[in-house]
């Protein structure tokens, strides 16, 4: 299926396997004590970013998985010499759980065509839980862009629960480790 | 209680040639909505009560909790002291018919009691929603009494009276702050928008940044650029500002000893359990209790940042075509969302218009 010129969504099976690579992020996100949402951003079947919630270790709350991958992206046009438009008008982002209000925004502003999302954000969810940024009318902020959820949503949702319940102080703590 | 109005003189009310107005939510700065409504004359004062009781068993008007349920008699000459309210126009129990007026046997099914010291019904219109300032409050009452918990706040807000000459004047020196920093990004090719942090506690500037977008990071909107800089002065921080001379943050704590209290294994202070033991209140949680002063409505990434943030005010100059605090979205007042904060727009409009 054709989202956006020149780019072409690769098939079922290769965006299954970006997206277990998009969880084991989320995994290395709960080690460090953050948020469990990782992602990757595909460009031609190449890996350019990958990236995990780094909120508490940067002391800034924007730090989410896509916006840290976003950077890496850059930074892999910048070391490559590749100009970003193009790059990025053509680069997927698999996300474990739905982009937030910020981040939806954030990839609208950078035109990225293709978003895969595991679970639903309900509290801050920016593609259709919230408010549906993807598709408004906003001739300001970049291209809408196509969203497909529901990939491994609910193993998503039990790392979210398993974070939430590590940060309670009175938790025991063999519920903190995930089960390998 | 006012006694800062000692000081103004009538030559001088207001120096400051902006207006600074709230954004508020829709349900505060929207129009009365009206719903239609029957309501009766009371001939015998003595009978009110006894018919309020009466109408609330057959028509409790639950979801109009904020009607009164009598008023007086708009008519100082009228023939009857008070007027009650039977029903909503779409509850009454009778089939609408367009040309007729209801009479009480129409509305009122038989065997429930005695009225008759209720006179002939007429329609009137009466406010669909609590009013929740004090314009409103005034637009509804013309309409039929209704209940009101003023907010102070909002009240003096909307007048333009929240906030004295001298804060004014603190004010308008952030944003002035904000301004210069918009021009020395223009300088250096980028989008004329500056923005300030500051601790309202203390009057402290902790942040001040402008828009980097032009940069290697098209994300890198002034607000993102000083929510980074905060960060950075609570020693974490994502991004490089050593090439850009005007971003600047100040420490708010010792970032010398900061070495081995960052355990990137804990979060800061958890979203969820901040009242939890030993979440360290002392330590200031990224933007909390902090005002913004940005030269540009936000658009929507930098509205939600301020959210994740949790911003404490905002004070924008201009509108932007695809703002998120008033133009085209509300997200400070968002109702699904867990952190809100004010916004107040105006604020040296014209300077930020130039730049």
């Amino acid at each position: 299926m054709e989202v956006s010129d020149g780019y072409q969504t690769p098939g079922e099976r290769q965006q299954q396997q970006w997206m277990d690579q998009a969880f084991s992020m989320a995994e290395e996100a709960l080690e460090k004590g953050e948020v469990p949402v990782g992602c990757l951003m595909v460009h031609n079947n190449e890996i350019l970013g990958r990236g995990r919630n780094q909120v508490n270790e940067t002391k800034n709350a924007t730090r989410h998985a896509e916006l840290v991958a976003v950077d890496e992206v850059l930074e892999w046009c910048a070391r490559n010499n590749r100009q970003r438009s193009p790059v990025l008008a053509s680069t997927a982002l698999y996300v474990t759980v739905e982009p937030c209000v910020m981040c939806a925004a954030a990839l609208r502003l950078l035109n990225i065509p293709l978003v895969v999302y595991g679970c639903r954000n309900e509290r801050f969810g920016g593609c259709g839980s919230v408010l549906n940024i993807p598709t408004e009318n906003l001739e300001d902020t970049g291209t809408p862009f196509q969203c497909v959820g529901g990939y491994r949503a609910e193993e998503a949702v039990e790392l979210l629960k398993t974070f939430y319940k590590a940060e309670n102080p009175n938790a025991p703590k063999s519920k903190v480790r995930k089960k390998e | 209680m006012e006694p800062h109005c000692k000081r103004r003189r009538t030559e001088e009310m207001d120096p400051f040639p902006w207006e600074m107005i709230p954004v508020l939510s829709d349900e505060k700065s929207g129009d009365v909505e009206l719903v239609e409504a029957y309501a009766a004359p009371i001939f015998n004062k003595k009978e009110t009560s006894r018919l309020v009781k009466l109408m609330a068993n057959i028509y409790p008007l639950n979801d109009l909790p904020h009607i009164k349920r009598v008023r007086a008699c708009v008519d100082k000459d009228s023939d009857h002291p008070l007027e009650i309210l039977i029903c909503l126009r779409s509850s009454a129990s009778v089939a609408d018919v367009p040309d007729r007026k209801p009479s009480l046997i129409d509305l009122l099914p038989s065997g429930m009691g005695d009225c008759n010291s209720l006179g002939q019904p007429f329609q009137v219109t009466i406010p669909a929603k609590q009013p929740l300032t004090r314009p409103q409050f005034e637009a509804a009452s013309q309409h039929w009494p209704t209940a009101f918990h003023e907010n102070k706040q909002v009240t003096e807000a909307l007048r333009g009276q929240l906030f004295n000459p001298e804060e004014k004047a603190k004010m308008q020196m952030f944003m002035g702050k904000a301004i210069e920093a918009a021009r020395a990004g223009k300088e250096m090719g980028m989008e004329p928008v500056g923005a300030v942090i500051v601790d309202p506690a203390t009057n402290q500037i902790i942040a001040v940044g402008h828009d980097c977008r032009n940069g290697p990071n098209a994300l890198l909107h002034a607000v993102m650029v000083c929510i980074d800089l905060v960060a950075h002065g609570q020693g974490g921080g994502a991004f490089d500002h050593n090439k850009y001379p005007n971003c600047l943050f100040v420490a708010t704590k010792d970032l010398s000893e900061d070495n081995n209290v960052i355990d990137i294994g804990k979060p800061l202070i958890p979203l969820d359990h901040q009242n939890a033991p030993g979440s360290g209140k002392d330590l200031p949680y990224i933007c909390t209790g902090y005002d913004l002063y940005v030269s540009r409505e936000p658009c929507v990434m930098c509205a939600m940042a301020l959210v994740h943030s949790r911003i404490h005010r905002v004070f924008y100059a201009t509108s932007s075509p695809d703002g998120a605090l008033g133009t085209k979205y509300k997200i400070h007042t968002k109702k699904d969302l867990n952190h809100h904060y004010e916004v107040f727009k105006g604020l040296m409009e014209k300077e930020c218009q130039r730049l």
